[in-house]
């Protein structure tokens, strides 16, 4: 039975509904509200997507717009996780990439980005190479590139006929849409979550509020 | 029909509805309500006609803002401050 004697934060409940928007609702007994706030939020979150694509959730390209919608909780990290790593690629030279050698220099310079129209993503084993500075028997710096670990490497190549990227970048009011729906589904679960949190502001059951607490 | 819009993905790539946007306000503001009254309702027998007055009320607020804006930068601002063309 969950706790909901008063004058208590119900931490459990409170982390449900941070795992899953309503659950801490659900934990608390409170079923059709649970549901009905899941429903709220989910829908913004999803209907935020299917409006801007899954570039509205990007961490390293709109950071604090991310925040907001972090508020939804774990769904929000894994969306963007897939975006990072499955959709967006480095702008290698394909050239550098077909040699099977890239330097982790360079590589540290670049970050990876989403595709345009005439890319495709493709996905090759490398090999790392780590340049270090070493001096030659004339005293000359020289660089040698010492052989790192071997790994596997996303870059945006030319598409061919038929081809193109995984995904595409929404601009203009698209973007700006669906980035709202999303991020205001981050915020309305952040009521969802201090409603959970603080039991003592729902009923003890059923589905009706204590008369005169609260609007 | 649109070549864009054929080619569509769900999820991936964004609705090509630019023509139409402001139509999207309407489910926002729904999801918006449903997700509120959820948690702010007090008589849940009352929870579908909350949902849709304050739906409504969104709504009416986002055009009237969207009208007063026009109106402050059509019409105020330029008799305000012509601009030389």
């Amino acid at each position: 039975m969950p706790e909901t004697s008063d004058n208590q934060m119900n931490f459990t409940a409170g982390i449900l509904a941070l795992l899953l928007p309503g659950a801490g609702h659900l934990y608390l007994r409170q079923t059709r509200r649970g549901v009905l706030a899941g429903v709220g939020v989910l829908g913004l979150f999803l209907g935020g997507l299917l409006i801007g694509g899954i570039d509205v959730v990007d961490r390293k390209e709109d950071r604090w717009w991310f925040l907001g919608q972090a508020l939804v909780g774990p769904l929000t990290f894994a969306v963007d996780y897939y975006h990072q790593n499955m959709l967006k690629a480095y702008p290698l030279d394909p050239a550098e990439v077909a040699s099977g050698r890239v330097r982790a220099d360079r590589l540290a310079q670049l970050s990876r980005r989403t595709l345009m129209p005439g890319e495709k993503r493709v996905v090759k084993q490398v090999q790392i190479f780590t340049p270090t500075r070493e001096t030659d028997a004339q005293g000359h710096p020289t660089e040698r590139l010492a052989p790192g670990r071997s790994v596997k490497i996303a870059y945006a190549a030319p598409a061919g006929a038929g081809e193109g990227p995984p995904n595409t970048k929404s601009i203009g009011r698209m973007n700006e849409l669906g980035m709202l729906s999303v991020t205001i589904a981050g915020m309305l679960n952040f009521i969802v979550i201090l409603d959970a949190l603080f039991p003592t502001l729902l009923p003890p059951s059923g589905s009706v509020r204590p008369a005169g607490g609260r609007p | 029909m649109n070549p864009l819009t054929l080619a569509w993905r769900p999820f991936l790539d964004p609705l090509n509805l630019d023509h139409a946007w402001y139509l999207l306000l309407v489910p926002m503001s729904f999801f918006l309500a449903m997700g509120y009254k959820a948690v702010r309702t007090v008589d849940m027998n009352r929870y579908w006609s909350q949902v849709a007055i304050f739906t409504f009320q969104m709504v009416i607020g986002l055009i009237g803002l969207g009208a007063g804006f026009f109106v402050v930068v059509r019409i105020l601002l330029p008799a305000l401050a012509p601009m030389d063309r």
